[in-house]
């Protein structure tokens, strides 16, 4: 067991995504040993002559007011709020803001903008991360590359915006190095690559954090799963390399990785800061808008802030449960 | 030869960030076209301590945060994650402490920010803190869930048929073995409160002047050598961990 | 009796793991409980541990109902199939386990756990973390601690079904020589035929969550429906 460090972006993810996997898997980053644990199939009998029940309360109470408890209060408030339930300006229950939202184009071009940067950034990237792995496995299992490859994920997305900004902008440095190369006459004919309405800074910064982690994960599901085994009995059964790899390790490798590749699309979706330096005025993502909203001197936009909130849960926490769900037979004893 | 060519140049590109933000902190003066900054100078670095920046005390700021969380966040959801992982229900209360996460935190901070004004927590430390807590206990009770195991019962279990209360099986067994994950957890806690933006701002309204939210304030003033130098103090705790953890990994993994 | 079962009754939701199981153990003996995989025997031994309580039925310990007595205040060591040795101590340390637990003074300490390794045949490892041992070596320390807190009854659960053939014949070996040595009183659960008549002093047949025990080895083998007949006849057909 050791130590390891990862941005909040990732960090938290990697955990959190190796754990929707159906397993319960630690990582060592250089060595990538792993410690799996399946949590579908386990049901542990308690040891029930010693009674600790008092302290089993006591422990599940303090996980329901500190994990549960604040997010149903805060939907619960905010779905009264949008309501006119409760609030500055309540007037009895009202459906003015719900129809104002649902009703409105900006909404879903807000929502469609969002999937459209999550499907991008986990498209592109779970794409290079798995190309990487299968025709290189070993080098980010073992050597320079597999320390290396964590470094990325310990900027934080906000000074990876930030970063991104810096090389991107019309003022950064890959203008600058195109106008030395003489490519360009001034920085007014760099494309805009920031604060467009395509979302490519947004991208951009996502893909930078989202595939070192994919990186990581694949080369440990690779490890873990005896893929290089499988991929040699494939080249016995007459695969050549490029077969083996895409035949065999690739879609083993999303298979495992599915929930965590779903789960980090949903991040993506909800994700603040990267969108808030990078995102335009006329696009944008679901968090951004969110804030912006409940942040205006205006206070009619409180409550629609608060629809938009709730419609965003319904919709990630119906995925999520979905998602988080899925085979869980076996485990209703 | 070219094999390790790309390899040098993949590891170039993953550092090159680490690289740029630095040489950023240490400029003056960048302007367009020139590829580097005109002066250099660590003039920048000395502001860390200066009166008016305050980036040495948002430093300090967020690392007691951090610290305050990690600490008991730890610790908590070590034992909190026991009962969870061996109860009947485990895999329903996992699937309510990933709910958190997926939620974006900031649409939380939003939900939950009635709340906080009028208990009077909005702007304070203490409220920030207690609105990490929100997300860092539900992560630090999935991290441990996969530490309690049949084998880790059946430890708990040889050491009370060989006498030992659950007190004892807590301090001589359970928590040296989990010394590992228990450091790993710490750490991890740690960088998600030192990462944590979108919750801070809301919660604090501004007034928590975390680490963060003074990379953000410098961006907005377009001041990007103290947005870099404040960057560098972001960054500079996970990297330090990243390479201790290295040593750690083969000083004690065979 | 040092040890007896009276009825004893568990049932896990609709599955009925227990129905009425009753035993009763002599000191210094070793008692055989042979069973399939699922027929009861690993319940009962938690039950007896204390680490499962019965819906019904009671456990007595010298004559003392000890049902709802905790497991650290029964002394009755369980002992898995795995020897779940503490990772982070070493050999002496892990033999020590229990006794450091007691508090008792360093030098009884050392003097206990020096005289069952070497009866273990194990001095040479004191020193030596539990990943550097073989599979029979680890297994010898579990004995080892358990051994040292002197239980009143040991419960074996399958405790050699992880190793090959050659170490576990010269472990089945090890116990009933330290089992006299040490005048233990065990319940021995297994799978293995063999394996049951060997070590028991007598035999009992765990179906279908009752336990029969017969009077004498003799009477277990005569019985047709234990299987041994069977194994017998297969034998004799080959010569």
């Amino acid at each position: 067991m050791v130590v390891k460090s990862r941005s909040q972006a990732a960090h938290q993810r990697l955990c959190i995504s190796e754990r929707a996997l159906g397993h319960n898997v630690t990582f060592h980053p250089a060595t990538c040993d792993v410690l799996t644990f399946d949590v579908s199939t386990c049901d542990v009998q308690t040891f029930r002559a010693m009674k600790p029940h008092y302290a089993k309360y006591l422990a599940l109470g303090l996980f329901l007011a500190l994990a549960v408890l604040p997010l149903l209060a805060g939907l619960g408030y905010v779905l009264a709020y949008s309501l006119g339930l409760v609030g500055f300006r309540s007037a009895g229950l009202t459906l003015v803001h719900w129809e104002a939202v649902l009703g409105s184009t900006f909404f879903w071009r807000t929502l469609a903008f969002s999937a459209y940067v999550a499907v991008m950034t986990i498209g592109l990237a779970v794409g290079a991360a798995l190309w990487m792995v299968v025709t290189r496995p070993q080098a980010f299992l073992q050597g320079s590359l597999s320390l290396f490859i964590y470094f990325p994920l310990s900027i934080p997305a906000i000074v990876m915006a930030f970063f991104v900004f810096q090389m991107l902008s019309g003022g950064g440095l890959l203008s600058r190095i195109g106008y030395q190369l003489g490519l360009m006459e001034g920085l007014e004919q760099f494309p805009g690559l920031v604060n467009d309405t395509w979302g490519i800074g947004i991208i951009t910064a996502h893909f930078l954090m989202a595939a070192p982690f994919f990186v990581i994960l694949f080369a440990n599901l690779y490890d873990n799963e005896k893929l290089a085994a499988l991929v040699q009995l494939a080249r016995t059964l007459g695969a050549n390399p490029r077969q083996a790899a895409w035949r065999v390790a690739a879609p083993v490798l999303l298979q495992r990785a599915f929930a965590a590749i779903v789960l980090y699309g949903l991040f993506v979706m909800g994700a603040y800061e990267a969108p808030l330096l990078l995102g335009s005025q006329s696009q944008q993502m679901v968090s951004v808008l969110t804030i912006q909203k409940l942040q205006r001197f205006n206070l009619a936009d409180i409550p629609q802030a608060y629809v938009i909130s709730v419609a965003y849960a319904v919709l990630v926490l119906t995925l999520a449960v979905w998602l988080l769900g899925r085979g869980k037979r076996g485990d209703a004893r | 030869m070219a094999n390790r060519l790309i390899k040098y140049f993949f590891i170039g590109l993953l550092l090159f960030p680490f690289a740029f933000l630095l040489l950023l902190s240490l400029g003056r003066g960048w302007a367009y076209p020139d590829v580097l900054p005109q002066h250099w100078t660590v003039e920048n670095w000395r502001f860390i301590w200066g009166i008016q920046a305050g980036l040495g005390r948002s430093a300090l700021l967020s690392l007691s945060i951090s610290l305050g969380i990690a600490g008991p966040v730890t610790l908590a959801s070590f034992v909190v994650s026991k009962f969870i992982a061996y109860d009947r229900h485990r895999r329903r209360w996992l699937v309510l402490a990933y709910l958190p996460y997926v939620f974006a935190p900031v649409i939380l901070a939003a939900c939950l920010q009635g709340f906080f004004l009028r208990a009077e927590l909005s702007g304070k430390v203490w409220g920030v803190m207690v609105a990490q807590l929100f997300i860092t206990f539900p992560y630090g009770v999935i991290f441990f869930s996969g530490f309690w195991n049949e084998h880790m019962l059946a430890m708990e279990q040889l050491v009370a048929t060989l006498g030992g209360t659950v007190r004892q099986a807590y301090a001589r067994v359970l928590i040296p073995i989990a010394r590992g994950a228990l450091m790993t957890c710490f750490f991890q806690v740690f960088l998600i409160s030192w990462f944590e933006y979108g919750l801070t701002t809301l919660i604090g309204v501004g007034k928590v002047q975390t680490l963060t939210l003074k990379v953000f304030q410098y961006v907005t003033e377009a001041n990007i050598f103290y947005a870099a130098l404040a960057s560098c103090l972001l960054v500079m705790p996970p990297v330090v961990l990243l390479w201790l953890n290295k040593k750690y990994v083969f000083s004690r993994v065979g | 009796m040092l040890l007896q079962a009276i009825d004893i009754k568990k049932d896990f939701g609709q599955e009925e793991v227990l129905r009425s199981a009753r035993l009763e153990l002599q000191a210094g003996e070793m008692l055989s409980i042979l069973g399939r995989s699922g027929s009861g025997k690993t319940t009962l031994l938690k039950i007896l541990a204390g680490l499962e309580s019965p819906d019904s039925g009671q456990v007595l310990l010298e004559g003392r109902d000890i049902t709802r007595l905790a497991p650290n205040e029964r002394n009755i060591v369980y002992l898995y199939q795995e020897p779940l040795l503490f990772p982070h101590l070493d050999v002496f340390e892990n033999v020590a386990f229990g006794l450091r637990l007691r508090r008792l003074p360093g030098e009884e300490v050392s003097d206990r756990v020096q005289r069952l390794l070497e009866s273990l045949e194990l001095p040479e490892q004191a020193d030596k973390m539990p990943h550097q041992l073989s599979g029979g070596q680890r297994q010898r320390v579990a004995f080892g601690r358990a051994l040292a807190v002197q239980p009143k009854v040991l419960l074996l659960d399958e405790p050699f079904g992880a190793l090959d053939t050659e170490t576990r014949a010269s472990m089945q070996e090890l116990l009933q020589h330290i089992a006299r040595k040490f005048d233990i009183t065990a319940l021995f659960v297994t799978h293995d035929l063999k394996e049951a008549i060997l070590m028991g002093s007598r035999i009992g047949l765990m179906q279908e969550g009752e336990l029969k025990v017969y009077e004498n080895k003799q009477a277990f083998i005569g019985d047709t429906t234990t299987g041994v007949q069977q194994e017998l006849d297969f034998w004799r057909g080959l010569g």
